[in-house]
């Protein structure tokens, strides 16, 4: 639905996008991940025609959008970081506004009727625009978008303003309207994210450096042959005991977080599963293993790794701290 | 294009500045109305009009400062430019509110005449003549103000900038007398917005200034769409 090749975006010297490409299928829910001044919105206001690109193409719905600007525009609702309300217009007048200028064919009454319903704000719908609160204001935001039922969907942080009530709320609308139309949204809060999207773009510096479901992406970057283990015993012994282990690279203690029990941290050879080993081991002492989890990264962790040039590593930085303690 | 006319005419009525525009101007138009004709003892409505030149000159950029810069201040022309619409389109939306706010007012100063057609007989080809001439510059100007909106996103500087234009254009007929240069001297009478407008207002309806007028909004336009197409680009 919505193909996207080898954008660039310059602005004098400062490139903002660097060749980013990718394609959106029809019905899906993409998430677009990235610090502050990375390109998110950059690449969102290309795609939706509001700038152009230095150089590379956007088709929509095979209508490219230098070439079929009007046809492309047609197919997409955006919401941009800030909403584009006019303060001197009422709910109502404004989303009729809306309505005329994106030439929407739909029966108008019903069709902003529903839309008031979805975005939950048929209890404003006569007040001026200037005197809603800021939650308010991007629900209008998010109303202005559907209409005309758009099948693409161009969300910049939509759930900037919201209280957490009505972020679920939205991500719940979303996640609906992702049934039956294509939504890109672009966010910096990772759970949004991943409670959303299905797939996650991520982008920084104007590239992109990673593309995949969340879970996809935690798993390619984590590294399974860590361990991070609770056991209840002396604290050196221990280090030592696992450091004499067979296929133990290393081991590191973390300090301690109860009484008498201490977390270590296990890196074991690559591709080989060492819990068992541990285990009997720790059996044999007699000491007791309160638990035990691989440090499989969240996708904070992964994102932090993608976007910063430093090696965010659970297990080095947490060493640094194990030493002091 | 006709939504966003429809909006933007609306806007101007919905704050204070439509008003203040239309009833300041009305209201010298009555003072000169009295003044010319009572007090002048004259019927030459041609005159009423070629005083309210300089008074029009001056409210157009009041009218057109904010058609741009506060969309683009405000961001809404994300909403403007991501819908489909030509650019063109948005700016002959905006011109034909800003110029519908400057075709109220000519409007409301034929309404003295209305009224002195109560008790004589006022020659109404020279009073239509002298509105539609004020219309035919007007459209001129509030072109050249739009243009001046789109380029800055603070209403002050695109007031100060129109303003600068309009009064340049008022000012260049006395330029012509200054220099001693045939070419200059025919270049600036033919710019002169003064000079085109007073003809209408002696009751010469020449073509040749209808098309200029014309010309000149409709390159404004073409400028303006540019300018916000331009923007993409930077």
């Amino acid at each position: 639905m919505i193909e996207v090749s080898h954008l660039t975006k310059r602005y004098g010297v400062n490139i903002a996008l660097d060749d980013v490409s990718f394609s959106v299928e029809e019905g899906s829910v993409v998430g677009f991940l990235g610090p502050n001044g990375a390109g998110k919105s950059t690449t969102m206001n290309i795609i939706t025609g509001y700038l152009s690109a230095s150089e590379g193409e956007v088709t929509i719905g095979g209508y490219n959008t230098i070439e079929n600007p009007n046809e492309a525009k047609k197919l997409i609702g955006y919401l941009p970081e800030q909403p584009p309300l006019y303060v001197d217009m009422t709910v109502k007048e404004y989303l009729n506004f809306m309505y005329d200028l994106k030439k929407a064919t739909l029966p108008r009454e019903k069709h902003l009727e529903e839309i008031c319903k979805l975005a939950k704000i048929d209890n404003v719908y006569t007040r001026l625009v200037g005197n809603l609160s800021k939650g308010y204001r991007q629900r209008v935001g998010i109303a202005q978008a559907l209409i005309g039922n758009p099948p693409v969907l161009i969300l910049d942080e939509p759930t900037v303003g919201l209280d957490p009530k009505q972020i679920i709320e939205i991500r719940n609308l979303i996640k609906s309207l992702g049934r039956n139309h294509t939504v890109i949204l672009s966010s910096h809060i990772l759970s949004e994210v991943q409670a959303v999207c299905k797939r996650v773009l991520v982008i920084n510096k104007g590239r992109l450096v990673a593309d995949g479901t969340a879970d996809q992406l935690a798993h390619n970057l984590s590294t399974d042959h860590r361990l991070i283990a609770r056991i209840d015993g002396p604290e050196n012994e221990l280090v030592h005991a696992i450091r004499t282990l067979d296929h133990v690279v290393d081991a590191v203690s973390y300090g301690e977080k109860e009484p008498n029990v201490y977390e270590i941290a296990i890196e074991a050879d690559e591709n080989y599963d060492i819990r068992r080993n541990l285990f009997a081991l720790l059996a044999r002492k007699g000491w007791p293993m309160l638990s035990l989890r691989n440090t499989e990264l969240t996708l904070e962790e992964v994102f932090l790794r993608l976007t910063s040039g430093e090696d965010p590593n659970y297990f080095n930085k947490s060493k640094k701290g194990g030493q002091k303690s | 294009m006709i939504a966003i006319a429809k909006r933007d005419f609306k806007s101007y009525f919905s704050s204070p500045i439509g008003y203040v525009c239309v009833a300041v101007v009305l209201a010298f138009f009555g003072y000169f109305y009295y003044q010319v004709l009572v007090a002048g003892m004259s019927s030459l409505i041609g005159r009423v009009y070629s005083i309210m030149f300089t008074w029009c000159m001056m409210v157009i950029p009041i009218i057109t400062m904010r058609s741009f810069s506060e969309d683009r201040k405000n961001k809404t022309d994300q909403a403007l430019i991501t819908a489909p619409v030509s650019v063109t389109g948005i700016v002959v939306g905006k011109f034909l509110a800003a110029f519908g706010v400057f075709a109220l007012i000519i409007l409301g100063s034929v309404i003295p005449c209305v009224f002195i057609s109560f008790f004589g007989s006022p020659n109404w080809s020279i009073i239509l003549g002298n509105a539609v001439a004020s219309l035919l510059y007007g459209a001129a100007m509030v072109s050249i103000g739009l243009f001046i909106s789109s380029l800055t996103t603070s209403q002050v500087i695109a007031a100060i900038g129109s303003f600068a234009i309009a009064i340049f254009l008022m000012i260049i007929d006395t330029l012509s007398s200054t220099i001693d240069n045939a070419f200059v001297t025919k270049l600036v009478n033919w710019i002169s917005f003064n000079k085109r407008y007073s003809s209408f207002t002696q009751g010469l309806f020449s073509i040749s200034n209808i098309v200029f007028f014309l010309s000149v909004a409709a390159v404004f336009i073409f400028l303006t769409a540019r300018k916000l197409e331009s923007r993409r680009w930077s």
